[in-house]
């Protein structure tokens, strides 16, 4: 289950306050979210919860919960995933409520309805984390982390120097704070040890990051922009609303060409692609003159971007765009009040573009090596009329331009172009491939299915050979006995038949079991897990036709199982029993894929001959004697491994152990993935991976090595920040569709 | 408690008491060491096969790539075993697989004209909205006209181009580039032909007209063009040869084992498997 707040959350993160909405609506909204959601409820400190939104009314408002729709449904194992591929995940590091957060809103107020005003910000900006999931771009502390940077080394590294400073600032902290309540009034709280979900919205803490030195050397991680810079703009301008806005406050003087303004830190060059937006904030119908773009420290504030060396820009006047010099090119459409407009920097290729509400104008400048500019490139905007007003988008809120498609986009065009002929000289691509998944059936023990592909595969050498009389050789798919033994013990554990598996093991691989008692553990408690699953079946199928009063009785009949009657019942059992279990694995197939006819007219059977009998119920008989059974190998199983000190198998058992716990576990949604068929896969897997070592064959077959390779290989791409943190194996997985259930 | 001592039998009856007592012995022995049982790892390799071999494969994600390469690709034989043996999901079979299996193999015979009406049949639009598909259908027809000719009449191979491919060509400077490029096999010996043409005579030609229609058709229908698996490839092509311009520390060759020429087993004897192809 997904919680569609907590993913969807935008990064609208307590910028602002949401003046015509009343706080006590979203509260409620917001907890009334997260209880249904069912996840967050439990883990998040109830006055946290309430304090953050009277602070911040943030992202939970209707607005946004209508804006984004339900969030895509994730994956189960989502977190693993991001594990794996080495996403950095939320922090759940303690937050502070920087002190300017009252100061500040005013600003934002007035900045947010013009944003109100403006939805499509919001609808085209919901940024991905490439996983499915969206969250925001600022962390609880403040970090800024846009999406389409996220996973490379660059921001880790940036976020690593964050968590030092903020864990710094706590502890600076935490001597003066209360502790206990973690509540301070006066707009400055400190909440020791809360846990905030991911994707919780908490104040923000700009400070913080503005606080790492500011240097253009390249050895030491060097922030992301992140306000307009106060110290480095036109005196004409005025910086507003927490360094976000920038207005043309000064005279018109006809002496300036116009007034510029340079953010707080220079655009990385090591985070390969740098994008941030400016939304105009003038009145309709007020003439304005802005240019947007990028420019060093060197060039003269008094120009607009683009007239000078070092100086690159967009001029929404005339739609022209300049490249270091004051003749400009028409480019692209002129931009005005209400408008949005992007600036990308791509240092990777060496080009810059511009967008306009979030569609890319095309190719501004290209073939600059902008990494070797002398100077560092800050972002920048030029205003020239009193009354211009931009407000920036450093990567703070969702971006209107789907940057993190562009990425996405750029990466995907160069590996579809990929030449693999290297992977396999002798091979073309198809055939290749087809080598690939001929060889992973055969190492797998799939052999039914390797022969078919064989014989596909002849089929197509065949029809492609233009000389009818060539003879073209088939594939000979060995009987490998060996193959088959492998297949068989699979099937049976395939089939929740652990106490075939094991004998066949035995039989054919003797050591195997003894030589990998991890697998072995595994092995005895799926035959637990597939006891409970048969009796936990039998008693949903009793409970569809409608035999709760048998139930009823079967309770009676298991209490009274130390009851003189005991030995009787038990043998009746025995004598009936048996011919239901042999019929019960026959009809295992069926079972399995609900399809549960065969065993109901079973059971029907077993009811119409034993209602004859003294009253008693065969059916209910056989769910008893199930549970017994489970009970007694439960504490077998206990008994055995009771003296193993490993975490992980005390846990374990103590896991499936839980189960009896529940009168039909299968219905208990907590535990009912325990039971879940797919878990006999993984056992399976398991014991094929050892059996194949011990004969000394690698327990990986090559398409296993590729996807294993695969891995690594993006991990050291994402090094560098770029390449590798658009992709990942799990979305080449993801792409594929789910098999929908018949 | 006798229904305790029966389950105890009941338990007991899968493996011997020796060997279970065998298997706890060895359990406790090597209990509080690491199970690395997974790890192959020698010191004399490469930290980069070290990583991998850390590196989770799932099955589950594995068996989808089969399967779906393998319902992508018109293998329905091998799909529908598949899904048997691996206990998927209950197989339904894509009702176009065998239709494009069909043309596909139709288009790997030189029988373009069947490929073309089976091809209108399943999708009527699909030509009329690619014409680039269309080209490059007609033109391997020409190809096949060119081959079956060899050395006699050439007469209905120029109809064809005059007639089918001419009008095209003249829209579009890359078709026309084709075409004239294929007109060249009427006028030159097919024995000492430039490597560039002889290429257009080659089978792969076929493959690959096949795999444009195939492609094209799985995008019209199901929004994707090609099997995950082929991503994956090119991704790890793909990974590998910027990992290198990266000057990344990797081992000189990243074996797949494809064909068991890696040193990742440990005897050399037994094969992954493979060596019962017999190909040419």
């Amino acid at each position: 289950m997904s919680n569609p707040f907590q993913h969807s959350s935008p990064s609208f993160n307590g910028d602002f306050s949401l003046s015509g909405l009343p706080t006590p609506i979203n509260q409620r909204r917001t907890s009334y979210a997260n209880i249904v959601s069912g996840t967050t409820a439990l883990t998040r400190p109830p006055p946290a919860g309430a304090f953050s939104h009277l602070l911040n009314p943030s992202p939970d408002s209707d607005m946004q919960s209508s804006l984004y729709g339900p969030a895509r449904r994730s994956r189960p194992d989502t977190t693993f995933t991001q594990a794996r591929n080495g996403t950095p995940g939320e922090e759940g590091t303690p937050t502070m409520w920087p002190p300017r957060l009252g100061a500040g809103l005013p600003w934002f107020s007035h900045a947010f309805d013009l944003y109100m005003a403006k939805e499509p910000l919001l609808l085209g900006g919901t940024s991905d984390d490439g996983f499915g999931n969206q969250l925001p771009s600022i962390s609880s502390t403040g970090f800024l982390s846009p999406s389409y940077l996220r996973g490379s080394v660059y921001l880790q590294r940036l976020e690593e120097a964050h968590k030092a400073k903020v864990v710094a600032e706590r502890e600076g902290h935490a001597a003066k704070a209360q502790t206990g309540t973690g509540l301070v009034t006066g707009g400055n709280a400190h909440l020791p040890n809360s846990k905030l979900p991911s994707g919780s919205h908490r104040g923000v803490a700009y400070e913080l990051i503005e606080k790492l030195p500011v240097t253009e050397d390249d050895e030491t991680v060097s922030p992301l922009p992140s306000r307009w810079n106060k110290d480095d703009k036109d005196v004409a301008l005025e910086v507003l609303g927490d360094g976000y806005e920038v207005k043309y406050t000064g005279r018109n003087s006809s002496d300036h060409e116009a007034c510029a303004i340079r953010a707080d830190h220079h655009m990385p060059s090591q985070c390969g692609v740098y994008y941030f937006e400016i939304l105009i904030l003038n009145r309709k119908k007020e003439d304005t003159t802005i240019g947007i773009g990028f420019s060093s420290r060197s060039v003269a504030l008094t120009r607009p971007p683009g007239w000078e060396p070092e100086s690159w820009g967009y001029h929404g006047d005339d739609g022209n765009s300049f490249a270091a010099q004051n003749v400009g090119k028409p480019y692209g459409p002129k931009f005005g009040p209400g408008d949005t407009v992007g600036c990308l920097l791509n240092f990777r290729e060496g080009t810059a573009l511009f967008t306009k509400d979030g569609n890319d104008l095309g190719i501004a400048f290209r073939d600059v090596n902008f990494k070797d500019v002398k100077g560092k490139l800050y972002p920048t905007v030029g205003l020239k009329k009193p009354g211009d007003h931009v407000l920036v988008n450093f990567g703070q809120r969702p971006f209107m331009f789907d940057i993190d498609g562009y990425m996405k986009k750029m990466i995907s065009e160069n590996i579809k172009s990929a030449d693999t002929s290297k992977l396999a000289p002798s091979l073309n691509e198809t055939e290749f491939i087809q080598q690939l998944v001929l060889q992973f059936l055969q190492h797998d023990g799939y052999v039914e299915t390797a022969r078919a592909f064989a014989e596909e595969i002849h089929a197509e050498k065949q029809a492609l050979s233009l000389d009818p009389d060539d003879h073209i050789p088939g594939i000979n798919i060995a009987d490998d006995q060996e193959a088959n033994n492998r297949q068989s013990i699979r099937r049976a554990i395939l089939e929740g038949d652990i106490d075939q598996a094991l004998e066949y093991t035995n039989k054919h691989y003797p050591t195997v079991l003894a030589d990998n008692e991890q697998v072995y553990f595994r092995l005895r408690c799926r035959k637990f897990i597939e006891m409970i699953r048969k009796e936990a079946e039998l008693n949903l199928l009793l409970e569809k036709r409608g035999a709760k009063q048998q139930q009823l009785r079967y309770h009676n009949v298991s209490l009274g199982l130390n009851s003189g009657h005991h030995e009787d019942d038990e043998e009746m059992f025995e004598g009936n029993g048996n011919a239901i279990s042999n019929g019960h694995n026959n009809n295992n197939q069926s079972f399995q894929s609900e399809n549960l006819w065969g065993d109901e007219a079973m059971m029907d059977d077993a009811t119409t001959t034993t209602t004859e009998e003294d009253g008693s119920d065969l059916a209910l008989g056989v769910l008893s004697k199930l549970s017994q059974e489970a009970l007694a190998y439960g504490i077998e199983l206990r008994t055995e491994f009771a003296a193993d000190p490993r975490r992980e198998v005390s846990k374990h058992l103590e896991e499936i152990f839980a189960l009896i716990a529940y009168p039909n576990p299968l219905k208990v949604k907590e535990v009912a993935h325990l039971l879940d068929r797919a878990g006999r896969g993984v056992v399976a897997e398991e014991l094929n991976s050892v059996i194949l070592m011990s004969l000394g064959k690698s327990s990986r077959a090559a398409l296993e090595n590729l996807y294993a390779q695969t891995c690594v290989l993006l991990e050291d791409l994402r090094v560098d920040g770029g390449d590798g943190a658009f992709v990942t194996v799990q979305s080449v997985i993801d792409d594929i569709p789910k098999p929908s259930l018949v | 408690m006798s229904s305790l001592s029966a389950a105890f039998g009941l338990g007991g009856s899968d493996i011997d008491p020796a060997l279970r007592e065998t298997i706890f012995a060895r359990f406790r022995e090597k209990t509080g060491r690491m199970t690395s049982s997974t790890s192959t790892t020698t010191p004399s390799k490469h930290a980069f096969e070290a990583r991998v071999a850390d590196v989770k494969a799932p099955k589950s994600d594995i068996n989808a790539l089969i399967l779906d390469y393998l319902m992508m690709e018109g293998y329905p034989m091998a799909a529908a075993k598949f899904s048997k043996e691996a206990n998927l999901q209950p197989h339904r079979e894509d009702p176009s697989i065998r239709a494009r299996q069909e043309i596909q193999h139709a288009i790997h015979t030189g029988d373009i004209e069947t490929a073309i009406t089976a091809l209108n049949e399943l999708d009527p639009e699909i030509l009329d909205k690619d014409p680039q598909l269309h080209f490059s259908l007609l033109r391997l027809q020409l190809v096949e006209l060119i081959r079956q000719c060899n050395g006699g009449d050439i007469n209905p191979a120029l109809e064809f181009a005059t007639k089918k491919l001419a009008p095209r060509a003249a829209m579009n400077t890359d078709f026309l580039k084709d075409l004239e490029k294929t007109m060249a096999l009427l006028i030159f010996p097919h024995e000492s032909l430039q490597p560039e043409l002889a290429a257009l005579l080659h089978s792969d030609l076929r493959r690959k007209t096949a795999t444009q229609v195939n492609e094209a058709v799985l995008l019209r229908q199901t929004k994707r063009r090609e099997a995950a698996i082929r991503h994956l490839v090119k991704m790890r092509a793909w990974a590998e040869s910027s990992a290198r311009t990266k000057k990344k520390d990797l081992p000189d060759r990243i074996e797949l084992g494809l064909h068991g020429d890696d040193n990742d087993r440990r005897d050399g004897t037994h094969e992954n498997g493979l060596e019962p192809m017999i190909t040419t």
